[in-house]
Parts: C-alpha cells; sequence; structure tokens
C-alpha cells in the first residue's frame, strides 16, 4: 500500500519532548499546577494481618493545620476497593477495619501544609488487634493452592514424566527468585481537584483510561465526569496500570474539604501501597538425548500473592515453548501469605521463569559437555511445541550468532575458572530472551493543516518508552512531513482512547493506529483529487497516490501541493478519527478501551500463528578471587523485534532492561522480616538497584527482521525483552568463572565465599 | 517564617515552615518543577540544585538555611527561548534519558561534577555521577553526556 515514503520510521530521531524534559518544563503529575491544595499524608499499618479496634485521633487534630483525618470509621463507605488488572480480588484499605498487611493504608491526613500532614499522620495511634502473620513460603499459615487455568493455561504435550525418568541426559534442579518492587524515580503521587461534580486526577498512569474507569465505580461517578491526567511519567514500569486504593481515598478527601488535595506518598510507602514482583520457586527438569536434543521439560512454578488475589505469572507460558520438545508438562502454584498484592513489573512472567530454564539449559549444556549456543541451535524451532502453531517470524539463532560474534564468544575456554586477568575469575555466559508480541486496540484523532501540520491526539502514555517520537516519526512517515511538523498529545482522558501502555504492546498498538488514521487521510484526499475536475491528478487511479514532501504525488511526476488537495476536502484543517482493532480481538475491544478495560491480542495465545519476539544476551563477569566482589564489565544482547520505528529510543530501552537485568541478578531484593511479614529495606539505600559505576559496556545490536503477520507495520514489543535473559546468562557466567551453580537470585558475594 | 531565596539570579520572598525543604520551597512555593522530589531522604539525586556553584541535595536542605546562597536550577540554565546549556544539549542528543525524571537533578550534578574536575575519564564520570540513580538505566549515555559537554563547558 503505498501510504507514504519510509524514509521516517526506522531512522534515529532525537525526542519530540527532549527539550521539555532537559530544561525542567515537563510537567509530571505532581508539578501540574492546582490553586491553594491541601495536603494529604498517609498512615500505614504497622502490623501485617490483624483489626483496627479504632484510633485515637486526638493529638493529631491538635497539630495546627489539620483539616480532616480519613480512616474507615468515617468514610469507609464511601469507597470500594480498586479491581486489579489481573488475579481478581485484592486487599482493602479504608473500606473495612481489616489489616491485611504491613504497609496498608489505614487513615489519611488532610492539612494546610504537607509539613503539618505528616507530623499529624506520625501522631495517629491506630489501636491494633493483631494476629500472626504469614510472611512467604514455608510460613506457617501461608496456604498453597494449584493455579486453575483462566487467564493462564498450562501445557501437557506428550508424556514429560515418562520420557524424563528414560532420558539419556537430565537436569532436575530447584531455583528461587525474590521479592523486587519497581521503584521508579517519581513517587506515587495523586492530585484530585473538584469543580462541581466533576473530578480532575492528576496521577502518573499507564492507563489513563483504566484509572478513570476503575476510579468510576470506586466512588460510584459516571466515568465521563472523570478527567484523568498523565502527560510525563516518571517511570513506570508496570506500577502505575490500574488504580490503585490510594485514588479513590484523596478523591474523597478533596470533595469532603472541597479544595484539591495533594498526595506525595513517601518512598517505603510506594512499596506497600502499589504492587510488586512476587518471589518465585520453581522446579525444573529437562531430559535430552546425547546430541542435545531435548525428550522432556516440565516446569512447576510457585508465586506468592496476597490472601484474597490468585495473582500470578504463570511464565510457563513462555518457558513451554521456546525450545522443540515433543514432551512437555506445566504447573503453576500459588502460595497466599499476609502481603500486598502482587503486579506487573518488566517482563513479568519471563524474568523470573526464564530464569531457571536458562540456567537449566547450561546445566545441561555442561552435562553434554556442548557449547550452550550449540545447545539453543539444535533445539530452536519454527513451531510452537506447546500448540504445534507456527512462529510468525523467530530470529533467535541470528540473534545468537551475531552477538556472540561480537562478544567473541569463539574465544571461551569453557572449563570453569580457567579464565582469569590478576585476581580476577572472568566467566563468560549466556542466555535467550523471549518476550511475546503483543497489541492492544487503540483510537486516535488527526488533525491535518494546509500549511503541511500535524496534529495527532491520542490518550497513549509516554513511560520514557519514546511513545510521544515514535507517533510523530509515524505521522510523519505516512503523511509526508518532517517529525517537526508533527505536534503529539497524550496522557489525557480527553483524547481518544489507547490501551495499557504495557507488555511491549504499545508502540504496535498506537503507531498502528496512527499510519492507519495516516492511511484514510491519504484515501481521502487521493479519492478527491483523482475526481476533481481542476488539478494535476484527476483521472488517476487514487490508491497510486502518495503523500511526501508536503504534496500529493502520482505516477509520472504529477503532484499537487498538500494545501489543494486538503481544501478539496476540509475547508480549513481536516480532522480524522480513527479506530484501530488489531486482528484478534473483537469489535467491542475498542469500547472496552474506553471504558478502562484492558483488551490486547498475545502473542501467545492467537489463534492463527505464535509472535514472539527473540533475543540471546552475552555476560562477561568478574569475580575477585578473595573478595568475591562481583562485576559486569560488558554485556552484549542481540534482539530481533521487526519493524524498529526509531532506533535511537529503541537502543535505550534495550539498554536500560539490560541493566535492570544486572540489577535483577546481582542487586535487587526486597528482604522480608519473616516474622512480622514486613519489607526491611524499604527505601533506595537499602534496595539496590545499579549506580552509575556499576554499569559499564552494554551493547544492543538490532537483528534486523521482517514480519508482516504480526501487525500491519511488523512491529514486535522491546520494552521487556532486554531484562528477560540476563538473569540467567550472569548466573552462568558466574558458573563459568567460579564452578559454583547459583540457582537462587540475587547472587551475592556471600553466595560465592 | 518569612525568608528571601535568591533563585536564578532573583530574589524571591517566601513564607515557609521552618521544616520546609529547599526542594519542597522550589517545588510548591516557587513553581519551579523542574527540580524532582524521587525520594525525600537524600538517597536518589533526582533534587539536586547548585547552592553556590556547589551541587547539594536539596531535600536535605532547609529553605531557611539557603537563605544568602545563589540558587541554581534546572530553569536557570536557559530560558525558553535560548540556546540550551551544554550539558543539556548533550543530554538530548546522546538520549541520555529515558522517562526524564532523574534528568534535571543529573544534569546539575553533571555540570557540578566538570566544574569540580571529576570528569576526567569514564571511569571518574560513572563514580562521581553515582549519587543520581536512574531507573531508566541510561547511565553510558549520562557518561557519554558528560564526555560530549565538558569540553564545550570548558571553552565557554
Amino acid at each position: 500500500m503505498p501510504d507514504g515514503n519510509q524514509a521516517a520510521i526506522g531512522q534515529p530521531a532525537l525526542r519530540i519532548d527532549g527539550r521539555a524534559k532537559v530544561t525542567g518544563r515537563a510537567r509530571y503529575a505532581s508539578d501540574e499546577v492546582v490553586a491553594n491544595p491541601a495536603w494529604a499524608f498517609l498512615v500505614t499499618s504497622a502490623i501485617a494481618r490483624g483489626r483496627l479496634r479504632g484510633f485515637r485521633l486526638d493529638e493529631a487534630r491538635a497539630v495546627p493545620g489539620v483539616l480532616d483525618i480519613l480512616t474507615h470509621e468515617n468514610v469507609g463507605g464511601e469507597a470500594e476497593k480498586p479491581k486489579p488488572m489481573a488475579g481478581g480480588d485484592t486487599t482493602t484499605t479504608l473500606e473495612s477495619d481489616r489489616i491485611w498487611h504491613d504497609g496498608q493504608i489505614i487513615a489519611v491526613v488532610v492539612a494546610e501544609s504537607f509539613e503539618a500532614a505528616r507530623e499529624a499522620a506520625h501522631r495517629v495511634r491506630p489501636d491494633y488487634e493483631e494476629e500472626a502473620p504469614s510472611a512467604s513460603f514455608g510460613s506457617p499459615g501461608a496456604e498453597e493452592e494449584v493455579r486453575k487455568a483462566g487467564e493462564h493455561k498450562d501445557y501437557k504435550v506428550g508424556h514429560a514424566d515418562s520420557a524424563f525418568k528414560a532420558a539419556e541426559y537430565k537436569v532436575d534442579q530447584h531455583y528461587g527468585t525474590p521479592t523486587q518492587h519497581h521503584n521508579p524515580i517519581e513517587l506515587f503521587t495523586t492530585t484530585c481537584a473538584w469543580n462541581g461534580g466533576k473530578l480532575t486526577i492528576f496521577e502518573p498512569s499507564q492507563f489513563v483510561y483504566g484509572l478513570r474507569g476503575g476510579l468510576a465505580k470506586q466512588i460510584r461517578m459516571e466515568a465521563q465526569d472523570i478527567h484523568v491526567v498523565s502527560r510525563f511519567v516518571g517511570g513506570a514500569f508496570g506500577s502505575r496500570g490500574a488504580a490503585t486504593a490510594r485514588t479513590a481515598w484523596i478523591a474523597i478527601a478533596a470533595r469532603r474539604l472541597g479544595r484539591p488535595v495533594k498526595l506525595v506518598a513517601t518512598r517505603d510507602q510506594g512499596f506497600t501501597i502499589v504492587t510488586y514482583r512476587a518471589e518465585t520457586r520453581h522446579h525444573i527438569q529437562l531430559g535430552a538425548t546425547r546430541d542435545g536434543r531435548l525428550t522432556a521439560l516440565r516446569h512447576e512454578g510457585w508465586e506468592v500473592t496476597s490472601r484474597p488475589s490468585q495473582y500470578n505469572v504463570s511464565g510457563t507460558e513462555t518457558t513451554a515453548r521456546v525450545y522443540a520438545c515433543p514432551n512437555i508438562l506445566t504447573k503453576v502454584n500459588i502460595v497466599h501469605a499476609d502481603r500486598n498484592t502482587p503486579g506487573f513489573m518488566r517482563a513479568p512472567p519471563e524474568t523470573p521463569y526464564m530464569f531457571p530454564l536458562e540456567v537449566a539449559m547450561d546445566e545441561l549444556a555442561v552435562a553434554l559437555r556442548m557449547d550452550p549456543v550449540e545447545l539453543r541451535r539444535i533445539n530452536d524451532t519454527g513451531t510452537d511445541p506447546a500448540t504445534g502453531r507456527r512462529y510468525s517470524s523467530r530470529s533467535l539463532m541470528p540473534c545468537f550468532d551475531q552477538a556472540a560474534e561480537r562478544f567473541g564468544w569463539s574465544r571461551r575456554n569453557p572449563v570453569p575458572g580457567s579464565m582469569r586477568e590478576g585476581d580476577w575469575l572472568i566467566g563468560w555466559g549466556c542466555a535467550t530472551a523471549a518476550y511475546a508480541a503483543n497489541i492492544g486496540p487503540a483510537a486516535v484523532r488527526i488533525t491535518l493543516e494546509p500549511a503541511g501540520k500535524a496534529r495527532v491526539q491520542i490518550a497513549a502514555h509516554d513511560i520514557g518508552t519514546g511513545a510521544y517520537t515514535v507517533i510523530a516519526i509515524t505521522a510523519a512517515d505516512r503523511l509526508g512531513l518532517r517529525i517537526e511538523d508533527v505536534t503529539v498529545e497524550l496522557g489525557d482522558t480527553e483524547l481518544p482512547a489507547a490501551g495499557l501502555a504495557a507488555g511491549s504492546s504499545h508502540t504496535a498498538g498506537i503507531c498502528n493506529a496512527v499510519a492507519k488514521a495516516c492511511a484514510e487521510i491519504r484515501a481521502r484526499l487521493a479519492g478527491a483529487a483523482t475526481v476533481t475536475n481542476d488539478g494535476p491528478l484527476i483521472g488517476l487511479d487514487p490508491a497510486t497516490l502518495t503523500l511526501r514532501d508536503g504534496a500529493l504525488h502520482g505516477p509520472g511526476g504529477r503532484s499537487e501541493p498538500l494545501a489543494r488537495a486538503l481544501a478539496r476536502v476540509a475547508p480549513g484543517a481536516l480532522e480524522l478519527y480513527s479506530e484501530n482493532i488489531p486482528k484478534g480481538l473483537p469489535p467491542e475491544s475498542i469500547d472496552k478501551a474506553y471504558q478502562g478495560q484492558m483488551s490486547m491480542s498475545r502473542g501467545h495465545s492467537r489463534e492463527d500463528v505464535t509472535a514472539y519476539t527473540f533475543g540471546a544476551q552475552f555476560v562477561e563477569v568478574r569475580v575477585h578471587e578473595r573478595t568475591r566482589e562481583i562485576r559486569v564489565p560488558r554485556a552484549v544482547g542481540a534482539f530481533a523485534a521487526g519493524t524498529i520505528i526509531n532506533p535511537l529510543t529503541a537502543h535505550s530501552q534495550y539498554m536500560g532492561g539490560m541493566i535492570w537485568g544486572i540489577g535483577s541478578a546481582l542487586h535487587e531484593e526486597t528482604e522480608i522480616d519473616p516474622k512480622a511479614a514486613r519489607y526491611v529495606n524499604d527505601n533506595i539505600a537499602e534496595y539496590l538497584i545499579p549506580v552509575n559505576a556499576d554499569i559499564r559496556s552494554i551493547e544492543v545490536i538490532m537483528v534486523p527482521e521482517r514480519d508482516e503477520e504480526v501487525n500491519p507495520l511488523g512491529i514486535k514489543g522491546i520494552g521487556e525483552i532486554g531484562i528477560v535473559g540476563m538473569n540467567a546468562a550472569i548466573s552462568n557466567a558466574v558458573f563459568h568463572a567460579t564452578g559454583r551453580r547459583i540457582r537462587n537470585l540475587p547472587i551475592r558475594i556471600k553466595d560465592l565465599l | 517564617m518569612d525568608i528571601t531565596l535568591k533563585v536564578n539570579g532573583t530574589e524571591r520572598r517566601l513564607a515557609v515552615d521552618v521544616r520546609t525543604t529547599l526542594l519542597d520551597a522550589l517545588r510548591e512555593h516557587l513553581d519551579l518543577t523542574g527540580t524532582k522530589k524521587g525520594c525525600d531522604l537524600g538517597q536518589c539525586g533526582a533534587c539536586t540544585v547548585l547552592m553556590d556553584g556547589q551541587r547539594v541535595l536539596s531535600c536535605f536542605t532547609l529553605a531557611v538555611a539557603a537563605e544568602g546562597t545563589e540558587i541554581t536550577t534546572i530553569e536557570g540554565l536557559a530560558g525558553e527561548e535560548d540556546p540550551l546549556h551544554p550539558m543539556q544539549q548533550a543530554f538530548l542528543e546522546q538520549d541520555a534519558y529515558q522517562c526524564g525524571y532523574c534528568t534535571p537533578g543529573q544534569i546539575m550534578a553533571a555540570i557540578a561534577c566538570v566544574h569540580e574536575g571529576h570528569a576526567n575519564s569514564d571511569d571518574e564520570i560513572r563514580e562521581y555521577m553515582s549519587g543520581n540513580l536512574c531507573r531508566c538505566g541510561a547511565y553510558p549515555k549520562i557518561v557519554a553526556a558528560v564526555r560530549q559537554a565538558k569540553p564545550l563547558m570548558e571553552r565557554a
């Protein structure tokens, strides 16, 4: 379809919001100006399980400037608990006297100033009726159940148990991953302002319509009366999807007061008032022939969740289909403890589940005395072994080969501990990365002006991904304009709905919608230009006309300026609204987006093909012989994700994902007091994330890939895959350096003593 | 209490609580929201501003203690229509950010890092920029931005 030149798509472009970001003029939610706000400060539970008998509030009320204190006793009936995006039920906050987890919101203090609200919050005296809590796996009182098939499926292909028993080579091991918290640098903030019966909310969000729809149900309002604004988001990583508990109470506080109320929750509160990545356990059994062919794969997972939630990530959806294998069995269990409800965090299923699979593959390679890259090659497949469907495209081995070449893998001596430099033991490891290619529905409004400027309005979200810029690139490409002639408005429920910015689905969803709208504009202009009685394009086949360089072009050098073509169909600017429903999703999915419900076509559950992004990740670690300090001097990742709209921001995303992987493998763990069921290191000095000095060379290779089946623009997701293989690649590199096989993350000095 | 702060070359009078941090004074009293709150505990560096040319954590500085000093925030580096400061330009060109939330603090710290003479090698930049966390993981590009801006700053 000749919808325009391809000059902009695929060319690196600086962020169109870059100047706003480097000058401090980008307004994040808590930067938005509201008149005369009062300040809220949350009071959170100091126990993990029990009930509230009541509160002593006299001391708090006596603090000068205190305006209101919300508890279950005075506002409990005014809201319902939020509905999470997955897992069904969740815990309550002020709706009842029940305490489900440590750090649960139990009161909200509102005052004239932040300082007064904070002081008064510390003077609220809750009276607890405490019960002994269960912290995690193995805690007395934790309840384990088999996860039933629903949001996620189990796979049974062939006879995994008997095939495993009969296998010549086996790996049979247990693995574990820790609790992790997103910790975006922007805190969890909410500002609510009422104007009559209408509510405006400024809150960092990955899904403004989801926040609107969810909150409307919670506080029993019409969704149309709620306006959510989230123009810039200071990191999200899954933590800002659905409405969470705080928003309703801030809205109610503002309504009671008749004045805007602003909340900037503290860093430690961010560990308990939103979601997190729950700790997992795994049992993996791999069976293989002498030449390395997998004959059996059995993967059983255990995941922690809150008491009422069924939330689980079931990464077996991916581990069951990465390698050719005739006998597959997967199973997932959930363990309920007295904890806040977990939720999506960057590559939610794959980060914890690909770690055990890819370490097990390395263990199998060692048992077989085979190069781990060759083991992947032997088990590569063009067919999804879990369902028998074809992969729409799969470039796993080109990724391995290009990354291996860049890394210098052929110089690796496979004997553990054999490579060293001075006091440093050197280890090289690798792993496969895989992430489903997902896409959601989106609507968009494009206004094209005679002067050759376009405005694109879409309630999409730029959480650092470069969404503003890829939208501008796509519109420029398809309308034949310069990127600087396109303005983009995002993050506002007054704009056409786009889905959730998550699951590496957003660029595919929004750019395909923009391209479709542009195609409709081109068709309108071309249709009119070819049937007019004035102009050079009369009589041509409209399908042959293209928009480029500010003009409508036909074959044979015939063209007319955009302004003339436009004047024929619209008196001034042409405004066009368009909806895009990806293949496989029902027509009502766009209405669902407006209602704030998530709908997504997932790469592992399509009817036609299985669609995945693949990658290969290589890491060098250095372990100090005496101190056992672990460093990562370099990492190379190669990824094939179909069409890359903006290689500049794609590089940043892949790189950021790999740095997340270094954090995940070596630094990050939320530690839980086993008796109190309380997060211990709930700040970003003790919850370790990589700092600048932890990161050295990160190389990203974008392996070219065309996929005409995944969606019209051929876009697969890139936001998450960068982290997926890193946990295992680092663990495998540590084994190579030291001979120590570490199956529980993070890998710390104590594991290597 | 009433205080006067000299911010980006302009004297501003404001009434604050004695407990008000310089960060909250800038953001909530002077509408200078470019300086960000990431932890309020001196752990993340998002609130970094210059005080008499030195980098300080504005969440760890009381507003009253900033009286009599010259404060520079991200908004003070370039006017709305002006050319960017070389460090801002370098961050933009290197794509040395993603979400952009830590960016004002990174840029202020990076300017100080160059002025302090702590930007002589990549290793030194990494070390002296490690007080500013970037959760998106833009670190290698932040190092490249500092390297790009340093000679331009020294020439200016």
